[in-house]
């Protein structure tokens, strides 16, 4: 089939999808071409080569310490969101607990439905009930966006494993606690990585609950960036930027390295 | 009190409203290899399931060396069981898989339990993959991994649930040897579930044939296959020619009527008159010439070369029946021929309804 | 194995996270936006957004985009994700990668590369002034074209992935079978893939429009603020004249559409996914 496709088609074929890719990925580009100026504009292609807004981000305070908040945070909440997402997702495949179907939609809806609407809402709910918003504050909204990656990641990598195990590690004398312990954890491992993997990206690049959850004192760096970008861009915006994708870039290519991204995409 | 290694007592499984088993009593010898046999969806696997502890028991018992154990979790049965897809444990080495049960049920210290793995794979002979992952190993020693951790904690009774089903045909065979060795070995009970009959028979010390959810009927492999009892017994233990026939008890020696004037002759007492079915397995049909002085007149419909056997499919009357021949000697489709079967080997099974 | 307790033991973390602090917020705020002050209900916060000229105009606004949005994903969205299904595994994966990346950096630093391309002295209006297309000083910043550009870039992978994984299920024999009837190669797209992909088409279509209806950071970003939609104008409700009320009838209304539209999607993927 693929032997009968004309050439014309095929080469059409070829540039078509280069082109989509430079759409999609033209606009990363820039930024990182951007982030070598040796000028003092934001100018693609940029003027001259140097590291100077580098040294520039990385010696500024503005730039460090949101970077470090928000890593904190991303940290954070990767712990929380695998946690809570990987019992969730054990517990929807086993299928044993009433309404498992309605319960899956549920869990996954923070997904699809708005964010700004649940943005809106927290922060009303938070307010009333805790009073200021905080680091605290912003861990709870990131969190709550981050679980349903984690729990399809993990239904995903569950879904392909035998269905027998629990039920054999309970006849080798296995009790419900150490079965999940000893077989079902184990056999979840790529997908808790995922989806740790998305959490993690998922926070630190947030920034629409950010805007509503953190409070003044707080600066996480996607909020830093947003509010230059209004502000008086640089070319030190695009150096921050730029170390972002790198860090995305390397996660993706840490998870291919430690589990097969094969395995993880699935 | 008997000492039966496993025992039910009029147990019964309802899936919501479907009674699935409907009242199944067995006892299981100590050392004895039980085959649970029937076709899909009749209930082998729940029974085995349930003895497991993984299928909740709706009502009776069952009881394991002595202990009830029906509302037991399966962690505390004293059991071990092999499944269909072998179920091993994927993050684990094989050594790892077969020393899960001992730490798991804290069987004996942690030297005694390493030599205890050590000895149950070269049972298997499989001490030199001991530091392999299940998925480096081909089916048949995934299959002997499986066993392995299955006969390692010496478990009151040993649960197979299809554990040949996953390999092709000569590796079956092979399996089927190592396991009828293993069970000499080991003496451990045994139940085995299958839905193939050549399997059951040539494996257990018995064979209960289960139907719907009951137990349709059980015995040695030599009686299930030479004697079925019901319809349902005869056409699965393989025996395919059922024929709903008139017994007619003429000058003491009953006989067969299949059509005015041909009757195949029956062993003395073994039925009265009347409408009955009866049952005999294709090779014991005898096919002689038409022209021969004994046997019922018949007619070849179709012949079917197998290689070393002949099939034909015989009709006499309205009857239609099936013979496997040796292909000493050979007939035609349309062929006329006279059909003997010797007396011994017809089961009366019980009257027809119709 | 009794009544399962560990199943909601573990679970329970999971399900008191997402009732406590997903569902109850985002049912006070929807609540919000239909009571008075007193607690009584009150449709007049709707009314309000239903009926002032500035305020259906950026519903009309947030609708048109979203329909343009769409429909580029779906165009764009169907020939790239055949092509994908036709190449090898491994490739396939690593596209799969590239077009999600943009979705996995954050939205303040793609908004920021597409404001450098399409902006005053940008690249793209450079090309354009070059072939004699626009005069001097021409940008593009602040458009729609932008916002569409923009939002296509981000929401493209939803629509690729939802109709990749339709044909990737497809006997590939159709095809051959196709082909083997007369079928040329193009008609053969045309007339066995194309209907074979419309569920995955119409899913993704679903989940473009809902996703490019409900942000707000790219559109405001690139988009300025004499083109708000509907999101964004929530959020200069909620944020700059403090009307919280008004701001949540405004989700009120976004949530129902939302809503209204995923009911089908989730049928249409549970029909393609079992």
């Amino acid at each position: 089939m693929v032997e009968a496709v004309p050439t014309g088609v095929r080469a059409a074929a070829v540039i078509f999808m280069l082109l989509v890719l430079a759409f999609v990925l033209g606009p990363l580009v820039v930024v990182a071409g951007v982030s070598f100026t040796a000028g003092d504009y934001v100018t693609f292609p940029p003027e001259g080569l140097s590291l100077r807004w580098y040294r520039a981000v990385l010696s500024a305070d503005v730039y460090t310490h949101s970077a470090i908040t928000s890593l904190r945070l991303a940290a954070l909440v990767t712990l929380a969101a695998t946690v809570i997402g990987t019992g969730v997702a054990v517990a929807l495949h086993r299928r044993r607990i009433p309404g498992t179907g309605f319960l899956s939609a549920l869990v996954l809806s923070p997904l699809v439905l708005p964010t700004i609407v649940f943005a809106l809402g927290l922060l009303m709910l938070w307010s009333s009930v805790v009073g200021r918003t905080s680091f605290y504050s912003l861990w709870l909204g990131h969190t709550v966006i981050a679980v349903p990656y984690v729990i399809r990641t993990t239904l995903a990598v569950l879904a392909t494993s035998d269905p027998f195990l629990e039920e054999a590690a309970r006849t080798m004398g296995a009790g419900p606690w150490r079965t999940l312990f000893h077989v079902t954890l184990p056999q979840c491992l790529p997908g808790i990585a995922a989806g740790g993997f998305f959490a993690f990206n998922i926070s630190f690049d947030e920034a629409i609950l950010s805007l509503f959850l953190r409070s003044p004192d707080i600066m996480t760096l996607p909020i830093q960036i947003y509010t230059q970008l209004e502000f008086s861009p640089d070319p030190s915006i695009a150096a921050a930027s730029a170390l972002m994708i790198a860090l995305t870039i390397f996660l993706i290519v840490a998870i291919d390295r430690l589990l097969g991204i094969q395995r993880v995409a699935a | 009190m008997t000492m039966a290694a496993v025992e039910l007592n009029c147990v019964t499984k309802s899936f919501g409203d479907v009674q699935v088993i409907k009242g199944v009593s067995l006892a299981i010898r100590k050392g004895e290899f039980v085959s649970l046999l029937g076709p899909s969806g009749c209930g082998k696997t729940t029974l085995l399931r349930m003895i497991a502890g993984l299928e909740k028991v709706t009502t009776g018992s069952i009881i394991i060396g002595g202990t009830n154990s029906t509302r037991l979790p399966p962690e505390r049965r004293d059991i071990a069981m092999v499944f269909q897809s072998y179920a091993l444990l994927p993050h684990l080495t094989v050594r790892e898989n077969v020393m899960f049960p001992l730490r798991m049920r804290r069987l004996g210290r942690k030297d005694e339990q390493q030599r205890r793995v050590d000895e149950v794979l070269e049972m298997v002979q499989l001490g030199h993959l001991a530091n392999r992952r299940p998925r480096e190993l081909s089916g048949g020693q995934q299959q002997r991994v499986a066993v392995a951790r299955a006969v390692v904690s010496r478990p009151q009774v040993l649960l197979l649930d299809e554990p040949l089903s996953n390999l092709d045909a000569r590796l079956r065979e092979s399996m089927q040897e190592e396991l009828i060795q293993l069970h000499r070995q080991t003496g451990l009970t045994t139940v085995f579930v299958t839905h193939d009959q050549e399997e059951a028979l040539s494996l257990s010390d018995r064979v209960v044939l289960l139907n719907e959810g009951r137990i349709e009927q059980e015995g040695a492999p030599t009686d299930l296959y030479s004697a079925p009892a019901t319809p349902f017994s005869a056409s699965f233990m393989g025996s395919s020619n059922l024929l709903d026939v008139q017994i007619e008890a003429a000058k003491g020696a009953p006989c067969a009527t299949l059509a005015p004037g041909s009757a195949l002759p029956l062993e003395p007492g073994c039925a009265a008159a009347g409408p009955a079915t009866i049952t005999f397995r294709q090779e014991d049909v005898q096919l002689l010439p038409a022209d021969a002085e004994e046997g019922i007149l018949a007619t070849v419909e179709t012949r079917l070369f197998l290689g070393s056997r002949i099939r034909y499919v015989i009709t006499a009357g309205a009857h239609r029946f099936r013979c496997l021949a040796s292909p000493g000697h050979s007939f035609a489709a349309g062929q006329a021929i006279r059909v003997r079967i010797p007396p011994g080997r017809i089961r009366v099974i019980g009257r027809t309804l119709a | 194995m009794a009544s399962h307790r560990e199943d909601w033991a573990i679970a329970a973390p999971g399900l008191l996270l997402l009732l406590l602090a997903f569902l109850v917020p985002v049912g006070s705020i929807l609540a919000l936006g239909v009571r008075t002050e007193g607690g009584e209900f009150t449709p007049a916060y709707v009314i309000r957004f239903l009926t002032e000229p500035y305020y259906l105009g950026i519903s009309w606004r947030t609708i048109k985009l979203s329909v343009v949005i769409t429909l580029v994903c779906a165009l764009v969205g169907f020939p790239f994700a055949y092509i994908m299904a036709r190449v090898g595994p491994r490739l396939r994966l690593w596209l799969v990668i590239l077009i999600t990346l943009p979705l996995m950096t954050s939205v303040v630093v793609r908004t920021f590369g597409w404001m450098v391309l399409l902006g005053r002295g940008g690249l793209v209006p450079d090309i354009m002034r070059s072939l004699g297309l626009v005069r001097r000083n021409y940008t593009l910043m602040h458009t729609e074209v932008a916002i569409v550009v923009g939002m296509v870039q981000i929401l493209f992978p939803f629509m690729v992935l939802s109709i990749l994984g339709v044909i990737l299920r497809m006997d590939p024999r159709l095809e051959e079978a196709a082909r083997v009837m007369g079928c040329t190669f193009l008609q053969s797209v045309r007339r066995v893939v194309l209907p074979v992909a419309t569920p995955g088409i119409v899913a993704g279509s679903l989940l473009v429009f809902t996703l490019s209806a409900s942000y707000f950071i790219t559109p405001s970003l690139l988009g300025g603020a004499r083109l708000p939609v509907l999101a964004g104008s929530i959020y200069e409700t909620a944020t700059r004249t403090q009307d919280w009320p008004f701001a949540a009838a405004q989700s009120l209304i976004l949530f129902t559409a939302v809503l209204l539209l995923l009911f089908p999607y989730i049928r249409l993927t549970r029909k393609a996914g079992g």
